[in-house]
Formats: structure tokens, C-alpha cells, sequence
């Protein structure tokens, strides 16, 4: 299983990584650079009178959270109605889910934040943030209404028959017999999709949304502590998705012990 | 609660399903059915038998509108069956089906899977359907499983649990598709002697199945079908010593 290869190369990993690490750092005298580590903590948070003062980073970061928080909800609901739309037998239904996914595949999501915040939002009056949710949501549900609709298909049609002849309609058919069958069978690939929607955050800085990517260009173009910066970002963006991951796992566990 | 279910025309001896020149064409073009007629009566168990692609599955699927019929007729307790929705749900709360394949859900205990449609269909409380569940899962010998997932048992048991959750639904007519051909041979026992039971309580069923010695003796009557068609119908007690046609006892031969 992919999860147990990934178990058994992480020390390995690990090593790699430092090895790489190491490399970098050894090839910087050339470059001339001069660090401020010491500068960066208070960008994170800062202590006056004994009281928490949040910086611009975390601040970022609690934006990122909240925005990707929001997204992977409503992600998820699209990706799954675009999964039922598909699967439906009203040709308007699949044709409206074909667009939607098509559309939004087949396009830059930069160009789809564009296209949001400067054409749709003030049609709707809605702000930044909520653009940034908005376009998140639609960009990552059309990958996920993917997976849905595998998921729902890898179901055998004799759930269907069992759950029809029994008297359930269409309807309470996918509540409760074919979505937690499907949804349990496609944790991993959704989880990844999750994972994405956190990387693929970073290009709400792109409509000044102050999030975590946002926050670092303003501290390294202020500072010149561009390395420090970046690196620090890149850090907080692997430990949220690692994080997911493993949280991912712990689901996955918790579900196949249940089977 | 409900005990006895409404039997539209379910007096003694009275039409439970009509099956009328039913025809169905699937769609490459090869008739699944051509112009079935069949009658079964309250508290009677029908046995139909016949080789593979006859035809069998086709028209259990039809009787509970898992299949649209091209024309003819299926009448389940006095509501005919149509193309529209509501007629369909009707139909499918008064027949109950059992698969080949069990089909039990895989995410949901055994009772989980008795309670389920109780509730969504009918209506009922947890309580009211647990104590159903409970009572069925005692009948067909599975009461000290009730929280087991269906992975966790045997094929047998499976199926006697599928046997109970359709039950539990109360429904005036009994469909088994081949109910015991994909267990091992020890397990096929323990599902006829549920079915058995099931039918000296007077359930009115329609049984497909290979195993002969149960249709002899569980049966009322025998039905034979071969390429869609009923070829011939008679007593289930009489009906293997002297068939009439050609063709069963072709078939009879290669079986039994
Ligand atoms: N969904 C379908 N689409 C097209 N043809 C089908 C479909 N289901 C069944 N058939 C065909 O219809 C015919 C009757 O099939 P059916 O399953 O009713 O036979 P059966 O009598 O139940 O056979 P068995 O004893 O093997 O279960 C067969 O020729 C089969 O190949
Ligand atoms: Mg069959």
C-alpha cells in the first residue's frame, strides 16, 4: 500500500533532506547573503507587557486556515453535486455538471480568482475574502466531483437493487447506503485534494487577500529577509498539509477498523 | 405498530401477483421475456426453475420494478405496476426480495440492515424497529449476531440476515433469486430450512432456485421457463414425475 511505502522512505527522507539542506547552506558564502533569523520571530508574534500580540504571519496563517477551512466545505459540497448532477438522467443536469467541471479544469486558477474578484464579485457585492472562498471552492469541487463520481460508480449496482426493492427512494438510497460506502472508498484521493486546496491557497495573495503567502511578500519585501521569510512560510505550509495528512490517516484507520 | 400487512385483495385464495404477457426486450435486442403469464395466490409458494438465461432473474426484476417492462402487465396486490414513481414505491412495499448475492450492507450491522428501510420506509422508531429486527434475527437463528458487519460472517449467514431484513418490511409477497447458489454447499441447508419455515407460515413466495428437492417440498406449484417463456406449469408434487413437455424434461434430466 502506498501509506506503508511512505512509512518506511521517511527517515530516508528525512536524510535527503538534510543532505539537501546542507548543500544549500554550504554554497551561500559564495552568495554573499547575510542572515537575520533572530529578526524573524516577531513577524510570528510578539510579547509586550506580558500580553500575545498575533504578527502579520500568524495573522496569515490564521487567514490561510480560515479560507481554506471555509473552501474545503464548500469544496466538497459542489464536488458532490457535480458527482450527483453527472450521474443524473436529466440531460440538462449532466450537461450543466460537464460545464462546470470542463470550465474550471480547463483554466488558470489564477484567471478563475481574476475573473472572480474583478467580474463576479461586484455583480454580487461580495469581498475579497469571500472571493478567494468562492473561487477555491469552485476550482478544487470540480477535481473532487472526480472523485465523487468514482467513488459513487465503484459502488456495485447491487447496492442500488438491495436498497430499491427494500422500499428506499433514489435519494435515501445515496444518503445512507451508496455516499458512506463511496466516500469511505475515496479518503485518500480526497484528503490529497485537501492537501492541494491548502497549496493552492497561496494564489489568493494574488486579489491582496492577507493571508499567509500575502504576509511573507510584505515582510520580505519590507525587510529583505527574503530567505528567512520564505523558508519559514514554506515550513508552515509543509506542517499544516503533513498535519492533514496524518489526521487523514487516523480517519482512515478509525474507518477500515469499522468495516 | 403495524402487524398483518394490508392485503388489497388478500383474502383466502385471493390474486396476490398477476403476471400478464409480460415481454421485455433488452436493449442489443435479445427478448429476456415473451408474453409471461403467471398467478400466484395468497399463502402460495411458486417455484420457478429453468436453465441459465432463461429469463428467471429478468422477471423477479420486473415483478418489483427493478426492470421496466415493453408491455403486459404486473398487478401486485390489486396496484398494477406502471412506469411512474409512485406506483413503483407502491409495488416495492409489498414485495420483499432476496439476491444471489446476499447484498447486505457492508457499512451497517446486521440489525443496522433490518432497521434501516424500517425506518426510512415505514416509519418506524429505533425502538420499534429494533424490537422487529430483534424478533426476526431470533426467527432465522441470528440473534447473537445482531451487531456483526456483514464481513464478519459466513455466507450463510449473510443471507439469513438478508432473509430477515426484507421480512421486516412485511411484505405480502416473498421474491428469492437463487437464494442459496453462491453458498458453500454445508450453508445451503441452514438458508432452506429458513425459507422452509418461512413458507409454513404461510408467506406467499416466488422461489428461484436449482434445488429440487426444495421445490418439491416447499412448493405448491412449479413453473418452468426457457427462453423467456413459461414452456410449463404444474403441482409442485406431481410436477417432476411426468412432465409434459419435451423441452423440462430435457432440462430435468441434465439436473437432477
Ligand atoms: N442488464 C442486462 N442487459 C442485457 N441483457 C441482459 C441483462 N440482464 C440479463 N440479460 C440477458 O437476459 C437473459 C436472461 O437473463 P436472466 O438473468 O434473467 O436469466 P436467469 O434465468 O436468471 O439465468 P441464471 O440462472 O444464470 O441466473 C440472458 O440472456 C442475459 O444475458
Ligand atoms: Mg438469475
Amino acid at each position: 500500500m502506498g501509506n506503508n511505502t511512505f512509512k518506511t522512505a521517511w527517515p530516508s527522507a528525512l536524510i535527503l533532506a538534510m543532505a539537501a539542506l546542507w548543500l544549500f547552506f554550504s554554497s551561500l558564502p559564495g552568495l554573499g547573503y547575510h542572515w537575520q533569523w533572530y529578526r524573524l520571530p516577531r513577524y510570528f508574534a510578539t510579547f509586550q507587557d506580558g500580553a500575545f500580540i498575533p504578527g502579520p504571519l500568524l495573522r496569515g496563517l490564521a487567514a490561510t486556515l480560515e479560507i481554506t477551512s471555509l473552501s474545503l466545505i464548500f469544496c466538497f459540497a459542489a464536488g458532490l453535486l457535480a458527482a450527483l448532477l453527472s450521474g443524473s438522467r436529466s440531460l440538462l443536469a449532466r450537461a450543466l455538471a460537464a460545464l462546470y467541471v470542463e470550465l474550471v479544469r480547463n483554466t488558470p486558477l489564477l484567471v478563475q480568482i481574476f475573473f472572480i474578484y474583478f467580474v463576479i464579485a461586484p455583480v454580487l457585492g461580495i469581498s475579497r475574502f469571500w472571493s478567494a472562498v468562492l473561487a477555491l471552492s469552485l476550482f478544487e469541487g470540480a477535481y473532487a466531483s472526480e472523485i465523487f463520481r468514482a467513488g459513487i460508480a465503484s459502488i456495485r449496482p447491487c447496492q442500488w437493487d438491495a436498497s430499491y426493492s427494500l422500499g428506499l427512494s433514489t435519494f435515501q438510497t445515496l444518503r445512507h447506503v451508496i455516499l458512506p460506502q463511496a466516500v469511505r472508498r475515496v479518503l485518500p484521493p480526497l484528503v490529497s485534494q485537501a492537501v492541494s486546496l491548502v497549496k493552492d491557497s497561496a494564489l489568493v495573495s494574488a486579489i491582496a487577500v492577507h493571508d499567509l503567502t500575502m504576509q511573507a511578500q510584505v515582510i520580505a519585501s519590507d525587510t529583505f529577509l527574503v530567505f528567512e521569510t520564505w523558508f519559514a512560510v514554506a515550513g508552515v505550509y509543509l506542517a499544516l498539509n503533513l498535519a492533514l495528512s496524518f489526521l487523514a490517516t487516523l480517519i482512515e484507520r478509525a474507518a477500515r477498523l469499522e468495516q | 405498530m403495524e402487524k398483518a400487512p394490508e392485503r388489497g385483495g388478500g383474502e383466502r385464495n385471493g390474486s396476490v401477483l398477476s403476471v400478464r404477457s409480460v415481454t421485455k426486450t433488452w436493449p442489443g435486442g435479445a427478448a429476456a421475456l415473451s408474453s409471461v403469464s403467471l398467478e400466484v395466490r395468497h399463502r402460495e409458494v411458486l417455484v420457478v426453475i429453468g436453465p441459465s438465461g432463461s429469463g428467471k432473474s429478468t422477471l423477479l426484476r420486473c415483478i418489483n420494478g427493478l426492470e421496466p417492462v415493453d408491455s403486459g402487465e404486473i398487478v401486485v396486490n390489486g396496484i398494477r405496476l406502471g412506469r411512474e414513481k409512485k406506483s413503483r414505491d407502491l409495488v416495492r412495499r409489498q414485495v420483499g426480495m432476496v439476491f444471489q448475492s446476499y447484498n447486505l450492507f457492508p457499512h451497517k450491522t446486521a440489525l443496522e440492515n433490518i432497521n434501516l428501510a424500517q425506518r426510512l420506509v415505514k416509519g418506524r422508531t429505533l425502538a420499534e424497529a429494533t424490537e422487529k429486527s430483534l424478533a426476526l434475527l431470533r426467527k432465522v437463528g441470528m440473534e447473537d449476531k445482531a451487531g456483526a458487519l456483514p464481513a464478519r460472517l459466513s455466507g450463510g449467514q449473510q443471507q439469513r440476515v438478508a432473509i430477515a431484513r426484507a421480512l421486516a418490511m412485511n411484505p405480502s409477497l416473498m421474491l428469492f433469486d437463487e437464494a442459496t447458489s453462491a453458498l458453500d454447499p454445508e450453508m445451503i441447508g441452514e438458508v432452506l430450512d429458513t425459507m422452509r419455515a418461512i413458507a409454513r407460515e404461510g408467506t406467499t413466495m416466488v422461489v428461484v432456485t436449482h434445488e429440487m428437492g426444495f421445490a418439491r417440498e416447499a412448493g405448491d406449484r412449479v413453473v418452468f421457463m426457457d427462453a423467456g417463456q413459461v414452456v410449463e406449469e404444474g403441482a409442485a408434487k406431481t410436477f417432476f414425475d411426468a412432465p409434459a413437455m419435451e423441452r423440462t424434461r430435457e432440462f430435468l434430466s441434465r439436473i437432477l
